[in-house]
């Protein structure tokens, strides 16, 4: 017999291990779903995807295999999964719990739209947002070629 | 191009990003993809580092980046060597089980090395030389998670403490205290083992203070850490000194440091109060001597007096001795200030006290980079940082080996080294590494020490870790840990003992 909480840990690690192996969330037919916009650090768009209400911007991330970090899968103990929101769909979004804050105190270059991927879940107010995944190592590769002059 | 046969000294978070960033960049469709081998090698049988030794048990979510590690093991070109304990010098303090084998053994079989073997000896105090009643705060995490170094050594004498003080306030410090004031009810549900959780039921501990000789706001622990203190199920704070939550006049608090403080100023869930075991934070003192027992005179259970000069802060933000002092009468001393690199890791600076590094690279004592010689983690770093911290930083570091190796694919903008020299090169390198080796070769002394059964692969590691969960669950646990003789029953090996 497992008490509640190494259930809850368990139950917690198995849902979330499935989640980066896809199918955790369930695509919407194209067109119904709300809009999101992922942009690399640089603001180029990666890829615009469609997910539906409920599901989380990590979530989502990984069911269209985008590179954001989920050290902790969720769990609110790592920040690996920090994206930055465009103004507007932060100020939609209630205010970070707690747990959440404490953890942001840590992302790396932390803005006024930071949020934890994990922690961010679709609304239908929010289509059309954009999540930004900020540098991932302290120098990012320029893309593609040598730069000829410097 | 010439491929990457990548020794790396560790098998923590650090090696685990670094060689995850690695097997990444190179996939199936890359024209390097076969051109990469990685072999990492730790001298304990069991991978993941502080992730597996060092995390507190009540941290349990800390732990799922190792799916992450696992992923990465999964692909061929990784494999690892547990028991393997890479050695410049023969060590002062052997790992029980493990394998020597010298650096310039390892060296010969290939082109490209990583150190990243973390920092693992504990920063001690001058004033409080380790004693059995004042040890330092890792020689508690390696009990409380059975780290191999310490399978032969006597627990904790719990039952005879009554006050304990702990020096410093970083989220390790905070993690003991977690530990000695959670209900052994509590923990047992996670991955405490047995004979730790008989210890923990045994413990007289009532009261902890954590000392530190700064301010709340230059206190390392993070914020999540001190809400946890603050939210412990049957432990009061006691409130601290309004004097010292003063913020000095135009002082900008940082986003962290305001939070500290209102958690610090709005004290703990419960209230001081009878029934609650109590805990003190002190700031600004430092200890200056730990008296041994007065015989068995007085109190017993709090034997000894650890006396504290009293500071104020400079204006930057330095700890100067007021002059004042005090004594607190205790029980045990823990010392949590930080943590050092081994100096018998190569290329280690005494100044440092880690490995001499300049944007990735290894330099050497006269200033020269080390060609295909890269450190990552705390052993280039030094003891700080969260695991995000160590994986951007690992992160970089792959980056870096791979503009090194693959210029053509990987340049890397803003690389001070390669742009401070002309045309992109890194100037004089000195070099160690083997110009070129067979790709799957591994030395000698590791293969015979396998065939003995002393060495552990990834596979290996995965079928304990299954068994692990299999004996924990019985107990109604996340895990029952277990140490290497029972690993090595486990697996059918010789020697083991069940
Ligand atoms: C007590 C403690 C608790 C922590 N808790 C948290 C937490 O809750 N959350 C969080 O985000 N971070 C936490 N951290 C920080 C985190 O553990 C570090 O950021 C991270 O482990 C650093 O990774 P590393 O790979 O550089 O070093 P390590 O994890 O130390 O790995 C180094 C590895 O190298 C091996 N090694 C050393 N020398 C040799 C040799 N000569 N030959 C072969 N192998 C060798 C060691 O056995 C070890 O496995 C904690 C740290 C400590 C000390
Ligand atoms: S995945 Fe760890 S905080 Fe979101």
């Amino acid at each position: 017999m497992l008490s509640p909480a190494v259930d809850s840990i368990r139950r917690r690690s198995i849902h979330l291990t499935a989640a980066c192996q896809h199918g955790d969330i369930t695509r919407p037919a194209p067109g119904t779903g709300i809009k999101l916009h992922f942009k690399d650090s640089k603001g180029n768009l990666i890829k615009t995807v469609e997910a539906n209400e409920g599901d989380d911007v990590l979530s989502i991330a990984h069911e269209h295999d985008i590179d954001l970090e989920g050290a902790c899968e969720g769990s609110v103990a790592c920040s690996t999964c920090h994206v930055i929101l465009d103004p507007n769909s932060y100020d939609l979004l209630p205010e970070p719990e707690d747990d959440e804050n404490d953890m942001l105190d840590m992302a790396f270059g932390l803005t006024d739209t930071s949020r934890l991927g994990c922690q961010v879940q679709l609304t239908r107010e929010l289509d059309g947002m954009t999540a930004t995944l900020p540098s991932a190592t302290r120098n990012m590769f320029v893309d593609g070629k040598k730069p000829t002059h410097h | 191009m010439p491929p990457i046969k990548l020794a790396i000294i560790g098998a923590g978070p650090s090696s685990f990003y670094v060689a995850s960033r690695l097997l990444a960049s190179l996939p199936p469709s890359s024209p390097h993809h076969s051109a990469l081998r990685i072999h990492m090698y730790d001298r304990l049988w069991a991978p993941h580092g502080l992730v597996r030794y060092g995390v507190a048990p009540d941290h349990p979510e800390v732990k799922n980046c190792t799916h992450k590690f696992d992923d990465a093991a999964s692909d061929l070109r990784l494999q690892f060597f547990g028991n393997v304990n890479i050695i410049t010098t023969p060590p002062i303090a052997p790992v029980p089980g493990s394998v020597m084998l010298p650096l310039k053994s390892l060296i010969s079989h290939y082109t490209h090395l990583l150190l990243s073997s973390g920092c693992t000896l504990p920063t001690l105090h001058p004033a409080l030389p380790p004693s059995d009643d004042c040890v330092s705060a890792l020689s508690l995490v390696h009990w409380y998670t059975q780290h191999p170094s310490v399978v032969h050594k006597p627990p904790p004498p719990l039952e005879k403490y009554k006050h304990v003080s702990i020096i410093g306030q970083g989220n390790v410090s905070l993690d003991v205290a977690r530990m000695l004031l959670t209900p052994p009810s509590t923990l047992e549900k996670y991955d405490v083992p047995e004979s730790v959780l008989e210890v923990l039921r045994r413990s007289s501990i009532k009261h902890v203070s954590i000392l530190g000789r700064r301010g709340p706001l230059q206190a390392a622990f993070t914020t999540k850490e001190l809400r946890e203190m603050m939210n412990l199920e049957d432990s009061s704070m006691v409130p601290i000194d309004h004097t010292h939550l003063a913020i000095p006049e135009g002082t900008k608090l940082t986003r962290q440091q305001s939070r500290t403080m209102q958690l610090l100023q709005k004290g703990s869930k419960n209230k001081p109060g009878l029934d609650f075991q109590d805990l003190v934070v002190g700031l600004l003192r430092s200890p200056t001597g730990l008296a041994p027992p007065l015989s068995s005179l007085a109190s017993p259970s709090l034997p000894y007096t650890l006396s504290l000069a009293h500071n104020e802060l400079s204006p930057e933000m330095r700890a100067i001795p007021t002059g004042e002092t005090s004594t607190l009468r205790t029980s045990m001393v823990v010392t949590a200030l930080g943590h050092q690199a081994e100096p018998t890791i190569p290329w280690y600076d005494p100044s440092l006290r880690h490995v001499r590094a300049v944007g990735s690279r290894v330099v050497n004592e006269t200033g020269h980079t080390m060609k295909n010689v890269y450190a990552s983690g705390w052993a280039a770093m030094g003891a700080r940082g969260v695991l995000v911290s160590t994986m951007i930083d690992a992160y970089g570091v792959a980056d870096t080996m791979l503009a090194d190796s693959f210029p053509e694919q990987f340049y890397k903008e803003g690389d001070a080294l390669r742009s401070a020299t002309d045309g992109g090169s890194l100037g004089d390198l000195s070099e160690v590494m083997a110009k070129e080796a067979d790709l799957d070769s591994v030395p000698e002394e590791v293969l015979d020490a396998k065939a003995t059964g002393n060495v552990t692969d990834y596979n290996d590691w995965r079928m304990i870790d299954q068994e692990e969960v299999r004996r924990g669950e019985k107990l109604g646990k996340e895990r029952e840990r277990m140490n290497w003789e029972d690993a090595k029953a486990f697996l059918g090996r010789m020697g083991g003992s069940l």
